[in-house]
């Protein structure tokens, strides 16, 4: 299902969430990076059908958001996962998952009950499936919300920070699950982790103050910070120019990971950047240039 | 000290929670501007024309006008402040700190309280500047001072205890509707309709002070019913034994949750 | 009715949760426990059988009042609703029909036992109905529409008590204008069950128009509903 944002402009009161966003998706698993406040969360309400688009154009599969019929349609095709997943506390994850089945139309209830269950073995809680959900764990809440926006086989998948807060044993389980089920729709995945985009996306766009600032390949996205991206170590005061991005402490000293342009320090040599150095360099010369 | 030092830091961040919601000026400035635009019975359109009325006449009669209803916004106000910790997820981080439970109510009821009290204080500050400039007696603001010291606070402080503790058993929705029952069944159905506390000294809406500032009963106070002890002549002493009785009846629920607190705590 | 209609619905009562469900319910029983101390303290039956009806006329109005905003104001899943292609509307519907259906159910049960205790004082028992039924869905009504209006409980609930309180102080106010008497939520247990009460409840009935209409309007945009004032 591909995702079509023309001159996307969106504010709260006096808040303008979303300043002109440009974006084109066509298919598979696709990145949404930026920091906080940048305006990722407005965006994925609104291909969610949440929230109505202010200005601007939003086709999805080629339905226009700005309707109401056109978000209701896309609706039917679509699974969210939202950053704050409430979920009932007195259900179980079976009960929950068959009410929002229903709430998205599946009244068969033999198919229904079978899709429910496929999906809990698929998230691994199957063990659990009739326990109430007061007492689950925060990966498991996650994976309540992944199988329920799996219901009705969507061809949209839209999810919002899924891995904040998780494990990293969980983080790589979801990021996994979620690459699966790229093949054959198109999965958004919002995050601030920069981490989650490398290990699963081909492509990314960086949303910074409520406007796209990079739409491309990851690996471009990478090479945005080849030759700008230094080790170092210092017994002193950290660097001063460029962004620290790590900082280890050792005996002899702090060994620093340094995008600069220039080079840093005397003793600092160039190392093969990781997207999180491209997007720090990406976020580093739009801060300059702005 | 550092015990008491936390609990006013508690006090003082409840009050800006609470003060800051707009909702809570919204409701007050619409029952207060209905209740003055109304003509009701011994309010104060019924006191002399200007500028024959006492300023202590005068106010009483606002501050009893505004007592009929405005401590159903209190109730209302306050029913969900207990259980919005659960809600919001905050109860943990809480528990975690070190002011104990019981600071923490205390703090939470003293800052919420005079919070929630601060809207209708300034109705009643409006109404004596109203009468200011009409009645040309600058007596009025003080006098109106007083009179909501001695009718309305003394409900709030009531109405505030049972509406902090008591939805954390009844569940809120229950507790809203048999709060509005009793203020009605409580304070203003006669005794002679069905047993009630109506004009007692227990009497949350304030009879025995109205009274005793006006010199003459009014809401009822001590006409018979049950209980007669608690429903002597409204005079100057009855008032403060009403003021008194209605306080530490108000702080019963607050003490009781804040015990129960603690020994949960600690078991 | 399919049986996933049947389901959808058993649903929709488990969100509307015990405390809204029973609340009526619950009312109805403070209102007996108040006639049981009225006839222990040497009232006489018509005196408890008023006091009953009060129960019916005036405490269930106000108790599904209550329930009805917390059903509105309060769903920990509501982003996750309203991404789904069932209308929050029709979601809240249910729900408020549930509360709608329960306090039905038990009203009309009160109504018997009353009935067959010889307590009943009201109208014929195949109108008693008239009793509770517009008054609840009146004050039920305002309080809903407050609630989408506002996003605050605080000023939902609080209109829904102050106009029930106003309305029980001010009979008298009511019965002298005959424009306003048909607004009035009590006119069994306060004005005596006058001649006409019953043609003035379907007239009351009828004002609830508005309300309906505010609250279909407000929810064609559910989004305002994501900042509640509380959240």
């Amino acid at each position: 299902m591909d995702i079509a944002i023309t001159g996307l402009r969106r504010s709260f009161g006096r808040v303008t969430a979303l300043r002109g966003v440009d974006l084109t998706v066509q298919g598979g698993m696709f990145g949404l990076l930026g920091g906080n406040g940048a305006g990722k969360t407005t965006l994925m309400r609104i291909m969610a059908g949440v929230i109505a688009p202010g200005k601007g154009q939003v086709r999805i599969g080629g339905y226009d958001m700005t309707t109401r019929s056109g978000r209701r349609n896309v609706q039917r095709r679509l699974g969210y996962v939202p950053q704050e997943l409430g979920l009932y506390p007195d259900l179980s994850p079976r009960e929950f998952l068959d009410y929002v089945a229903l709430l998205k139309g599946l009244d068969d209830t033999t198919a229904r009950r079978r899709q429910v269950g496929e999906l809990l073995d698929m998230v691994g809680l199957a063990d659990v499936a009739g326990r109430r959900m007061k007492g689950f764990s925060g990966g498991m809440r996650r994976r309540v919300g992944i199988a329920q926006a799996l219901l009705g086989d969507p061809a949209l998948l839209i999810v919002d920070e899924p891995t904040a807060g998780l494990d990293p044993q969980e983080r790589i389980r979801f990021r996994t699950l979620l690459a699966g089920l790229a093949g054959q729709r198109t999965v958004l995945l919002s995050t601030h982790i920069v981490e989650d985009v490398a290990q699963t996306c081909h492509d990314t766009a960086v949303l910074a103050a409520g406007q796209v600032i990079y739409t491309g390949s990851v690996t471009d996205l990478t090479r945005t910070a080849e030759g700008a991206t230094w080790q170092m170590s210092s017994a002193g005061a950290p660097p001063t120019d460029g962004v620290v991005v790590s900082a280890v402490t050792r005996e002899a000293g702090t060994q620093y990971r340094v995008i600069s342009p220039a080079r840093p320090s005397r003793d600092a040599t160039s190392v093969p950047p990781t997207l999180e150095d491209g997007y720090v360099a990406l976020m580093q010369r739009h801060t300059v240039s702005h | 000290m550092t015990g008491v030092r936390e609990m006013l830091a508690v006090c003082r961040y409840e009050f800006w929670m609470q003060i800051r919601k707009r909702s809570l000026w919204i409701t007050i400035a619409l029952l207060a501007g209905s209740l003055a635009a109304g003509r009701f019975g011994m309010g104060p359109r019924y006191a002399p024309a200007p500028p024959g009325a006492p300023a202590q006449e005068v106010m009483t009669r606002w501050a009893f006008l505004f007592s009929v209803i405005l401590p159903i916004a209190f109730g209302m106000a306050l029913a969900d402040r207990l259980l919005r910790d659960r809600r919001l997820h905050t109860a943990e981080l809480l528990a975690s700190l070190p002011p104990g439970p019981a600071g923490r109510l205390t703090g939470t009821f003293l800052g919420s309280v005079t919070a929630t009290g601060a809207p209708a204080l300034a109705a009643m500050l409006v109404a004596a500047g109203y009468e200011t400039v009409r009645r040309g007696d600058p007596a009025m603001i003080p006098w109106g001072l007083a009179a909501f010291a001695a009718v309305l606070a003394p409900a709030l402080v009531f109405v505030a205890g049972y509406a902090l503790v008591c939805p954390l058993v009844l569940t809120t929705p229950l507790f809203r509707v048999l709060f509005v029952g009793y203020w009605f069944w409580g304070n203003l159905l006669l005794p002679a309709t069905l047993p009630t506390p109506t004009g007692s000294l227990l009497s949350p809406i304030g009879s025995y002070a109205a009274s005793w500032l006006l010199g003459t009963p009014v809401l009822h106070a001590g006409i018979p019913g049950p209980l007669p002890v608690l429903r002597p002549v409204p005079t100057g002493s009855a008032a403060a034994a009403s003021i008194s009785l209605l306080v530490v009846a108000g702080l019963l629920p607050l003490l009781t949750a804040g015990l129960l607190r603690s020994r949960r705590r600690t078991a | 009715m399919h049986s996933s209609d049947v389901e959808m619905w058993r649903h929709e009562a488990g969100r509307l949760g015990w405390a809204a469900g029973c609340g009526p319910a619950l009312a109805l029983v403070v209102a007996a426990a108040v006639a049981a101390l009225t006839a222990g303290d040497g009232a006489g039956r018509p005196q408890v059988s008023l006091v009953l009806i009060t129960g019916l006329e005036a405490l269930l109005p106000l108790a599904v009042a209550m329930a009805a905003t917390s059903v509105v104001a309060t769903d920990r899943a509501r982003e996750l609703h309203l991404s789904l292609p069932t209308r929050y509307a029709t979601v809240l519907g249910r729900r408020l029909g549930v509360l709608a259906g329960a306090t039905s159910a038990a009203a009309v049960a009160f109504t018997g036992v009353l009935w067959a205790a010889g307590l009943w004082s009201g109208p014929p028992v195949v109108a008693s109905p008239l009793l509770w039924a517009p008054a609840m869905a009146w004050l039920g009504g305002l309080a809903v529409f407050i609630a989408l209006l506002t996003r605050s409980l605080l000023l939902a609930t609080t209109a829904a008590g102050g106009v029930w309180l106003a309305q029980q102080l001010f009979a008298s106010g009511f019965a002298a204008h005959d424009w306003a008497r048909p607004l009035y939520l009590f006119p069994v247990s306060r004005l005596g069950a006058y001649p006409g009460w019953m043609t003035d409840r379907l007239v009351l009935t009828a004002t609830i128009a508005p309300f309906a209409a505010g609250v279909l309007i407000l929810l064609r945009r559910p989004e305002r509903m994501l900042t509640e004032e509380e959240a």
